[in-house]
């Protein structure tokens, strides 16, 4: 029944009846439900991985570098994707006093979502990749995210403009600055060249790419998991306590200074490796700044159940709510800080950033539309939640579960940190070989996933209270409401501009559109602008046609989930890797292959490290050459065949794209590379490797692996075991 | 590495332009929003989850 004052009931308008479309949020709720129990099974399933390298099976479509991408796409755009639809589309409705504008565009809208994840769900595990991190999926795949978002954003704005309420509630803006700057980001970075219906090149390299990527990679954080659950926690946890947001006006703050600052602290992922003093310093301070935005929201949400703290006792909804809030306290908090250059220097590369990264999807994400399905589910089908026991229990679980996670990664990448950087009185590393920083950090990923199975579980017992509470209700025919249609008596006079701002969708999407552009193109222009800043190097050349094709096998493989290609400007990396990287390496990396992890060595100066021999005993069975290695065996990359036949097509796209190849190069690349496989098989031999392994794939990555970095420097001699000692 | 590309993009103006439009805009918003006249509208405002709309019983 109605309780505010605010309803267009009192209008003047004609009245009109109409009913809220609850089927389409019931659909959501069900892919939410299903998608998380896939995340997170994949999520436990990697971290096993890391933690005994035979739980790979030595099958390539299982293997940690094939499913880590597909963990992270159903995590966020599965899981968190579907929570956001159902609680938008239940919400906005409300909010509006309007059914959805096209009950088709809803159904297209689900329905093309699915396919995407089930698109991704066939891909990925198939080694069809851009390799991009959040970005894997290939350009079939970009366009149809592109089409399914705009049928979104139709069905969305139709909506606003059928409205029966002026005033657009603050969850509204932020769903409209989620729809507007996700559509930015995933078309600017999603810009590639077709090579064939599954593989793509990158529109930008090395530095630029790296740029694109991270204010995407950084902003899809932003716009995807908080934006829209800040406007579904503005809307559900004032529901849940049945009273009003604390300060609606601090939530008017809360829009527009996290709208504005948050899409400029892209810069603090490229901390040290890349921006001039000016740059880091600024993306520093713009995420500390994150700090008072996030906490107003956070302290917001949680005022607002002030005087209903017993409940959150005993109802499972604002008990997951409160925890979400908190969790997303402490990771906005932990986030800034990790931004600060001294701070950075220690956590970049580690298990840190994991660590910092599941509080959020697990903390905020998770616990949050954990508290939603508990609120709409019981709506949806009528019935009270089946036991609020097992609730509790689900609740403690998944607590313990990510604190454990939590813990057990700062160990590690505290540890891992301090072991790299370790130098001693004769200027030598402490721990030169890196395989010894890797053994002390095992047990912490046993930590991790245990942490990460008892959220798996927790998960699971929601499903099944969810399910038995779906089974003991009943879906009711949709109840009709009635409002007065919006005319002109609701239009304030004498309005303040922001007053009046708030009751125009249009205008007022287009000015957070300017909001986020401004931050853009802090990090946009300059990314636009930096190859006219490279100095070219004579010494860097293009990859031959078989260096390429091995550098696809790379890609596809997911060796830059475990290996960085960059080394930062810091004694103990110079010492450990070599030269640190210069941006003139990288002009021909259409995708660039930096990383954001390493759990395994750097690879900038792997060229001319190894014989090829070491790289062949490698690649078949890691702990040949590194005992106690924990990376997975490659044993198909001698079975599988070189495509030869994709390779004409791979050097036209590239000298599309700007790489200097000419037409020569381009007809005979197919024979060139044949040429350089058997002088690498040639080679190989010697040891007693049988020459079939010629036209096979093992060759091909060999032959990039023994490039990669050697334009411009080696690397030091890899230290011995008994050198170490 | 991106450091020696990016010093020499010396265009400062464009965080400074960005930093003083938000400062202004931050200023507008927080005048207008906190202003007195606006407690109730304000008020009313986020008591709009609560209501589902009115029901027609016929």
């Amino acid at each position: 029944m109605s309780t505010a004052t605010h309803s267009s009931a009192k209008g003047t308008g004609r009245l009109e009846t109409f009913s809220y479309d609850d089927q389409i949020v019931r659909m959501f709720v069900m892919a939410t439900i299903i998608w998380g129990v896939v995340a997170l099974l994949l999520g436990v399933t990697v971290a096993f991985q890391l933690a005994n390298w035979k739980l790979n099976f030595g099958l390539q479509w299982i293997t940690f570098g094939r499913l880590r991408p597909l963990h992270t796409n159903a995590a966020i755009f599965a899981f968190c994707g579907n929570g956001i639809f159902a609680g938008v589309y239940y919400s906005h409705q409300r909010l509006l006093k309007a059914r959805l504008f096209n009950d088709v565009l809803s159904r297209l809208h689900f329905w093309g979502w699915q396919l995407i994840i089930v698109s991704a769900a066939l891909t990925l595990p198939l080694g069809i990749t851009t390799g991009k991190e959040y970005a894997e999926l290939e350009w079939p795949i970009d366009i149809a995210i592109a089409a399914v978002w705009v049928i979104f954003a139709v069905n969305f704005f139709g909506t606003l403009v059928k409205r029966r309420e002026r005033h657009i509630y603050v969850a509204i803006w932020f769903y409209i600055a989620t729809i507007i700057t996700v559509a930015v980001l995933h078309i600017v970075n999603s810009l590639e060249v077709p090579v064939s219906l599954f593989k793509s090149y990158s529109l930008y390299a090395g530095v630029q790419d790296a740029l694109v990527q991270w204010w995407y990679g950084h902003n899809a954080v932003a716009f995807f998991l908080t934006t829209p659950f800040l406007g579904m926690m503005y809307y559900f946890v004032p529901k849940a306590a049945n009273r009003p947001v604390y300060s609606y006006r601090l939530s008017i703050i809360h829009f527009w200074s996290l709208v504005f600052i948050y899409i400029w602290a892209g810069p603090h992922h490229l901390l040290y490796t890349t921006l001039p003093e000016w740059a880091q310093t600024l993306g520093m301070i713009f995420s500390v700044a994150l700090w008072a935005p996030s906490w107003g929201g956070m302290i917001n949400g949680l005022m607002t159940l002030r005087g209903v703290w017993n409940k959150v006792r005993t109802e499972p909804v604002l008990k997951f709510m409160a925890l979400a809030l908190t969790f997303y306290g402490m990771s906005t908090f932990e986030g800034p800080l990790m931004s600060i250059k001294s701070v950075n220097a220690i956590a970049h590369f580690t298990d840190w950033v994991p660590g910092h990264v599941h509080s959020g999807t697990i903390g905020w994400n998770y616990m949050f539309i954990a508290g939603m399905l508990y609120f709409l589910v019981p709506k949806l089908w009528n019935r009270e939640i089946y036991s609020k026991s097992l609730a509790t229990f689900q609740f403690w679980l998944a607590t313990v579960g990510l604190v454990l996670y939590i813990i057990s990664m700062w160990t590690a990448g505290i540890t891992q940190s301090l072991m790299w950087r370790a130098i001693d009185v004769n200027g030598k590393l402490v721990y030169p070989v890196f395989i010894e920083t890797v053994v002390k950090i095992v047990p912490m990923y046993w930590v991790r996933a245990f942490g990460g199975f008892f959220v798996l579980i927790s998960f699971i017992i929601m499903m099944y209270n969810l399910f038995m509470t779906m089974k003991a209700g009943a879906v009711s025919k949709d109840e009709v409401f009635e409002a007065y249609a919006l005319d002109d008596s609701s239009v304030e006079k004498n309005a303040t501009p922001h007053r009046s701002l708030e009751g125009l969708p249009m205008v007022f999407a287009i000015l957070a559109f300017l909001a986020i552009l401004v931050g853009s193109a802090i990090e946009i222009v300059p990314s636009i602008l930096s190859n006219q800043y490279i100095t070219k190097m004579d010494v860097v050349k293009p990859y031959t046609p078989l260096e390429l094709a091995g550098r696809d096998i790379y890609i596809r493989e997911g060796c830059y989930l475990c290996h960085s290609q960059q080394v930062r400007p810091m004694t103990h990396e110079v010492l450990r890797y070599g030269k640190h990287s210069e941006a003139a390496e990288f002009v021909y990396d259409h995708p660039f292959q930096w990383g954001s992890k390493r759990t395994g060595p750097d690879l900038a100066r792997i060229g001319g490290k190894y014989p090829n021999m070491w790289h062949y005993r490698h690649m078949i069975n890691p702990r040949d050459v590194t005992p106690q290695s924990i990376m997975p065996i490659y044993k198909w990359l001698v079975e599988q065949k070189i495509d030869y036949s994709s390779l004409t097509g791979k050097l036209k796209a590239m000298k599309t794209l700007g790489v200097p190849y000419s037409d020569e190069e381009i007809n005979t690349g197919v024979a060139k590379a044949q040429e350089q496989a058997k002088a690498i098989t040639e080679d190989l031999m010697k040891s007693g490797v049988p020459a079939q392994v010629e036209d096979k794939e093992l060759v091909a990555l060999i032959s990039y692996l023994q490039r990669v970095g050697k334009d411009y420097g080696s690397a030091p001699a890899a230290p011995t075991t008994a050198e170490a000692k | 590495m991106h450091k020696e590309v990016l010093s020499k993009f010396d265009q400062t103006w464009l965080p400074l332009t960005a930093l003083v439009i938000f400062l202004v805009c931050f200023i507008a918003y927080t005048y207008w929003t906190f202003k007195k006249s606006n407690r109730e509208f304000y008020e009313n405002a986020s008591l709009m989850p609560l209501d589902e709309g009115v029901k027609n019983e016929q």
